[in-house]
């Protein structure tokens, strides 16, 4: 049993869901996959009167496209999404959630939750960054939406109200010769907090060989998960090379601003240069599949 | 703290529970259901030991509040023998010697167990990859992975 003492609540739609977080606001905590909220609540991080289970709302859970992209439901788990086909361009989110904690933890563990914790080192942030991605949030009668890349403030610190709920993740269509990949350094395989992650999206010319456009983002190497803009930036109109890929994988290691917690900053940043030169090599390689 | 009405599918047959909001998966199992072959080690996630079947997929039961379960269905390592005839798994593992102190072993053979169901003739490293999130702290690891490979292999030839 939990220490704490709470009600337990399961709304049947968003729309009750909403309506319960109107009603308590920061006295309600939202249930998701429960990984990190149970341990919150066993070590008394957190002391919330109502707990809110997502469980029922189906809205919210699993995959759809329309023209314009992919829907992700913030409650679909990481198992799910690692079983998922995003494409050569969205392969890097399959690869990272596949990463997530362990096959147990998968089984739970949702994508909303592991945006909406905010941590550092979330292996499905730094993916979601390079895709684009755009997060909904919605409160009673009202939603809005903001790009992934203005959504986490600082360590386990987010913009949203404590009414909000995440209900959706966009995935805007990227265009055709896109590839992506993901990388992940951590001292064993499973149940493991990552201690560098990079994510790289390539999207290729025509030719098949200049590069239209660029992404790199990292993950546990500043307070929240992060855009190397420069770097990106500057592989566009570039061709595809080694040199080039090398060039960029430095200036990603610059742009990182590790705080030397978990590792020293000097490690970090020669395995933010390490992971970004692999991740835009297999990126490459699935933007000319 | 208003007590939650659950109604769950638990190893087979339909149960319906009063729980409290702050009650574990795990303790409901061990304490109020007094099913003690779930074992709870780490609380956290991170040990596997609490591993049961939530909709046939392996979870932390740890991780779990009681009263999500409701209209689930839950296999724990007591729903596995069909009376006195163990499940291929169980049979495995005492016949390949993978059971040391046993405690990580109800997770072990349930997390084997959804793998099987997956994939009938999985690899080593399917096999260790779909254990990797139960952790064997006298590292009997060898003959557990030989013990599941030799169920799979047992089960392809009966069928």
């Amino acid at each position: 049993m939990i220490m704490q003492k709470f009600d337990y609540q399961a709304p049947a739609d968003l729309k009750e869901a909403c309506q319960i977080m109107a009603n308590y606001g920061d006295k309600a905590k939202l249930l998701a996959g429960g990984t990190d909220l149970l341990i919150a609540l066993k070590k008394n991080r957190i002391s919330p009167s109502q707990v809110v289970a997502l469980d029922q709302v189906d809205e919210i859970k699993g995959l759809w496209s329309d023209d314009d992209g992919i829907y992700l439901g913030a409650r679909t788990t990481a198992a799910e999404i690692a079983d998922s086909d995003f494409g050569a361009a969205g392969q890097a989110l399959a690869e990272a959630a596949a990463q997530v904690g362990s096959p147990l933890v998968r089984n739970l563990a949702t994508v909303g939750g592991n945006l909406v914790t905010a941590m550092p080192a979330a292996d499905m942030a730094p993916p979601l960054l390079v895709m684009q991605a755009g997060v909904v949030l919605e409160k009673l009668g009202d939603n809005r939406e903001i790009a992934l890349d203005d959504f986490f403030v600082g360590p386990g610190e987010q913009v949203m109200l404590p009414e909000e709920i995440m209900s959706l993740i966009f995935l805007p269509e990227l265009p055709s010769g896109s590839g992506s990949a993901f990388e992940k350094l951590g001292v064993r395989k499973a149940l493991e907090r990552s201690i560098v992650s990079v994510a790289a999206l390539i999207t290729l010319a025509d030719d098949g060989k200049t590069i239209q456009e660029a992404r790199i983002a990292l993950g546990a190497v500043a307070p929240t998960p992060m855009l190397a803009a420069t770097a990106g930036a500057g592989l566009c109109g570039k061709k595809a090379t080694k040199k080039n890929f090398s060039a960029a994988a430095k200036t990603t290691a610059q742009e990182a601003r590790p705080r030397g917690l978990r590792t020293s900053a000097v490690y970090s940043r020669l395995m933010v240069e390490q992971l970004t030169m692999r991740a835009l090599t297999r990126a490459y390689a699935a933007a000319s599949r | 703290m208003k007590k939650c009405h659950i109604t769950f599918q638990l190893n087979g047959s339909l149960r319906e529970i009063l729980v409290d909001p702050n009650q574990t998966l795990v303790r409901m199992l061990r304490e109020d259901l007094g099913l003690t072959g779930t074992k709870n080690g780490c609380g956290e996630g991170d040990c596997g030991s609490c591993t049961v079947l939530l909709d046939d997929e392996p979870i932390n039961s740890c991780l779990v509040l009681a009263a999500q379960v409701d209209g689930h269905k839950v296999t724990t390592i007591e729903g596995l023998a069909d009376g006195d005839k163990l499940h291929p798994l169980q049979t495995s593992f005492i016949e390949n010697g993978a059971i040391q102190c046993g405690f990580c072993t109800p997770g072990m053979i349930l997390s084997a167990k959804a793998l099987l169901e997956q994939q009938p003739n999985p690899s080593e490293l399917d096999i260790r990859t779909a254990i990797s999130g139960n952790l064997c702290r006298c590292t009997g690891y060898q003959k557990i992975v030989e013990s599941i490979k030799a169920a799979a292999n047992n089960c392809q030839g009966e069928s």
